[in-house]
């Protein structure tokens, strides 16, 4: 009993460290993880929020807030559920900027036009500068074919977008696209065939 | 025969669409500015420091009980002390009386502590109690 007493504190010590360390090199780890994950979405989720807003700042938001949101609260759920929760996030946020965006632009429709304002969006010389570089036919023919594609991705409503981005270009499946977007997965197949039919009306003789 | 012939055409062209338009949505993230992506960089690495925050706030809830109680002891002791001193005046004047008056005359303490003139208070209370024999006789 006595050799007992005595060995147990000689054990008890290094488990109760390696224990700590373990959880630290968890947390490292989640934490790497969790960085790789947002490294490999910020992108497409830029280009998607950018592809709703039709404007670059607000997409920066977007993305930024729903990367905020998913660290702050979904941080601890499995690596596998990060992807559709984010997009759900960014797809939420996106629809909130619209919406937003349209109060807004109701209420200043009824105030009279500010002329210091409109100065705000000054034109940069050096934007509108040629490039000395020219751009490859390659290169020219990948920014028509954006240009076209994007025109005709921001006329289709807000769900029919989420949908063929999400499934199209970021290649979320039915399940997890219905995830992101909230919705069942028979509006998800609905929306994106919806989605398909009205690029191919607009695309179809161009592509 | 013919209607599904067009099925498959549509399905066909579905497809081409498709991958098409992921062709061009993938080419065109290759091409973002550097200030964009420095400012998404900006973004994730605010994200995740928002992350580390918690564990602070963990090791300072660890300690918040011990904080608790430490403040419940200051707060007594100085509970304490306030009922203390509140007391203390009630009893005083009753406890010393007139010889209170002594304690605070800072005249007859430095009179007290004036040493040289030790003798002289002595004569003095020598010849009052010699008055006081007198005027009892």
């Amino acid at each position: 009993m006595t050799a007992f007493a005595t060995l147990a504190p000689v054990y008890s010590t290094p488990i109760v460290g390696r224990s700590r360390s373990a959880n630290l090199s968890t947390a490292d780890t989640n934490m790497r993880a969790l960085e790789a994950f947002l490294a490999s979405v910020e992108r497409k989720a830029f280009r998607i929020a950018q592809l709703g807003l039709r404007n670059e700042a607000d997409a920066l938001d977007a993305v930024q807030d729903a990367m905020l949101k998913l660290v702050q609260s979904y941080a601890t759920r499995p690596a596998d559920e990060w992807r559709p929760l984010f997009y759900r996030i960014l797809t939420n946020g996106v629809r909130d900027m619209q919406r937003r965006r349209t109060v807004r632009g109701r209420v200043l429709a009824w105030l009279p036009r500010n002329s210091a304002a409109d100065d705000d969006g000054e034109i940069d010389p050096v934007e509108l500068a040629e490039s000395p570089n020219p751009q490859p036919p390659h290169q020219l023919e990948i920014d028509e074919a954006m240009g076209v594609l994007e025109q005709a991705i921001a006329a289709l409503p807000l769900r029919q977008q989420q949908a063929f981005l999400l499934r199209n270009f970021e290649a979320l499946d039915v399940a997890a696209t219905a995830v992101a977007m909230g919705c069942s997965e028979g509006s998800v197949k609905t929306h994106y065939f919806r989605a398909l039919q009205s690029l191919r009306a607009q695309l179809g003789d161009v592509w | 025969m013919s209607g599904e012939r067009d099925d498959t055409n549509i399905e066909a062209r579905d497809q081409r669409l498709a991958a098409r338009s992921r062709e061009v949505l993938a080419e065109s993230l290759t091409r973002l500015d550097g200030r964009t992506l420095s400012r998404l960089n900006q973004a994730r690495h605010a994200a995740l420091a928002k992350r580390r925050e918690p564990r602070l706030l963990a090791s300072w809830r660890a300690f918040a009980p011990a904080g608790a109680l430490a403040a419940a002891l200051v707060v007594g002791t100085v509970l304490f002390a306030a009922r203390t001193d509140m007391q203390t005046p009630s009893v005083l004047p009753l406890a010393v009386n007139g010889e209170l008056e002594l304690l605070v005359d800072n005249e007859v303490l430095e009179l007290a502590e004036a040493g040289d003139e030790l003798e002289f208070y002595e004569w003095a209370a020598l010849e009052a109690a010699g008055d006081g024999a007198v005027l009892g006789t």
